[in-house]
């Protein structure tokens, strides 16, 4: 089976982790974007098509939670993963109930992020494709008013 | 004199005039008090280092060592006993020296022999007063210490969680670094260099390093409080049951005997029931690691006012005195890596005071030991 490129965008603040992350995940052949921000990560959005955004939960600035809530407004489809080096799953929780995916914690076992990006990435393949036929089913109507 | 102070106050009487030490030791036999007799210091100081003493009453004119020096050699050496001068009707300074030097009272002779007995009683009060007053002390002392050992308990806590999460993002960036370079070895390109299995072995090490490290670190973090673990009624023995079903293989391995000594109340806490299984599983598999073979376990369960007490017992090699101080500190373990991290009892510590329980050890080396738990009915603050 010939794989399908996922979109990965990783946003962290940890620049030495976002290089070797994204080595990693385009070494398994995704495709994969940076940023090392929150700002910078809508920045990537706005001219990048995206699936997967894996999102650190701990960054200066603006963070992952604040970044999470933006995402999702102005990309609801867009799957989100989070990610924390923090113990408690609060945040993380938290996140999930603004609409993240999942989360994982730092340092996270590969398998795990496999698993995860491929539920996340199939889940908006499939929300795509639903909303595909919606709208075919919506033109259908349309044309049978005429 | 009433009959409290008859056979537990010991009274030493000092003069050298010996018939006014009979008299007066005559007369103290009839109110219900049986003095000993000295002649002079020496002798009183040669009775007191065989007899202790409660009181003395003490001449102050006498030959060889004077009452004041005796008085204040008493005190040296004997401080928890009080002691009456008795001194000449014209020598008040001597009653004032004497209370300087550390005696109770003076009385001035002739002596009213009731007047006397009074004040025996009242320096033998002072001695009760005193003793009760130390040991509120030494309560104190103790109740300090163990507030000490619990805050910094509590602040061992917040510092290792702060460690763990810091050490976590170095440790994720060696993870993907080592995941990476092996990715690539892995690769077709790679297969012709000679020396890939050596590269691919250190690679793998890493890998089991950071695996290492990341159980220390998760398992740090893993008891902050989780916001999914709502609380409910926890059924402890249930839940201990429970708990027994995943040691299944330890026990069996060990041929365990478990002994359940449970009151036929409800035996359900309002608490945290995820945290209270993870009390119950560390507090369970440390057992089971003490035990021989056939050894047993005797859980216990009681309810005590308003709280629940969970007694965890096993009769297996116990802790030496030395280390019970520690074993609730991270790290301490006398086991190596594999067998534990040293975070279990701090863990279980941690959890119990946020649940506003208590935990206590006993032990002894060779016949095993007993961790009481003791938690509320209904944690209030909690719930």
């Amino acid at each position: 089976m010939i794989k399908i490129p996922a979109k990965v965008l990783i946003v962290d603040d940890e620049k030495d982790f976002v290089e070797m992350f994204s080595l990693r995940l385009e070494g398994q052949g995704e495709k994969v974007s940076t940023a090392y921000s929150g700002k910078d990560a809508l920045k990537v959005l706005e001219t990048t098509i995206i699936d997967v955004v894996i999102l650190d939960i701990r960054m200066p600035g603006m963070d992952g939670i604040d970044t999470l809530k933006q995402i999702k407004k102005l990309y609801p489809i867009v799957e989100v993963i989070l990610l924390t080096g923090h113990g408690s799953t609060e945040t993380a929780v938290e996140g999930m109930k603004l609409g993240a995916f999942d989360y994982l914690m730092k340092p996270a076992d590969f398998k795990d992020i496999k698993v995860k990006l491929e539920n996340a990435r199939k889940r908006k393949d499939e929300q795509e494709e639903r909303i595909r036929q919606a709208e075919a089913r919506f033109l259908l109507r349309r044309s049978g008013d005429v | 004199m009433n009959k409290l102070y008859d056979n537990k106050l010991r009274l030493l009487i000092v003069d050298d005039e010996e018939g006014f030490r009979r008299t007066i030791a005559k007369r103290l036999a009839k109110r219900g008090l049986k003095p000993v007799q000295a002649s002079g210091g020496e002798e009183c100081l040669g009775i007191l280092k065989k007899t202790p003493m409660d009181v003395v009453v003490l001449d102050v004119k006498m030959p060889g060592i004077s009452g004041i020096d005796t008085l204040r050699l008493i005190k040296q050496e004997f401080a928890k006993t009080q002691v009456i001068l008795l001194t000449g009707n014209v020598a008040v300074s001597d009653g004032i020296e004497g209370i300087k030097s550390g005696a109770f009272d003076y009385l001035t002779k002739p002596v009213e022999i009731d007047h006397l007995v009074n004040k025996i009683k009242q320096a033998f009060e002072m001695i009760r007063l005193e003793e009760e007053k130390q040991k509120e002390l030494e309560y104190r002392a103790k109740l300090e210490k163990k507030m000490i050992d619990t805050e910094r308990l509590v602040s061992l806590g917040t510092m290792s969680t702060g460690i763990a999460h810091e050490i976590n993002n170095p440790l994720a960036i060696i993870n993907e670094s080592a995941g990476f370079m092996k990715q690539v070895i892995s690769t077709l390109e790679m297969s012709m260099f000679s020396q890939k299995d050596a590269l691919l072995m250190g690679i793998e090490k890493i890998e089991k390093g950071i695996k290492r490290a990341r159980k220390i670190t998760h398992q740090l973090l893993d008891h902050v409080k989780k916001p999914e673990s709502q609380f409910s009624e926890v059924n402890l023995k249930a839940l201990l049951y429970e708990t027994l079903g995943l040691l299944k293989k330890e026990l069996k391995d060990k041929n365990t005997t478990i002994n359940w000594k449970i009151d036929k109340k409800k035996n359900v806490v309002w608490s945290d029931p995820y945290q209270i299984r993870q009390v119950l599983m560390n507090l369970l598999s440390n057992a089971v690691h003490a035990l021989q073979k056939n050894g047993s376990i005797t859980l216990s369960i009681c309810e005590v006012n308003e709280d629940i007490i969970l007694e965890i017992k096993d009769n297996g090699i116990g802790i030496p005195k030395e280390n019970l101080s520690k074993i609730f500190d991270p790290f301490f373990t006398t086991k190596s890596f594999h067998e534990g991290t040293g975070l279990g009892l701090f863990v279980v510590h941690k959890i119990l005071s946020n649940l506003n329980g208590k935990i206590d050890v006993a032990s002894t080396v060779g016949k095993g030991t007993c961790f009481q738990v003791r938690l509320p009915k209904y944690d209030k603050s909690n719930g």
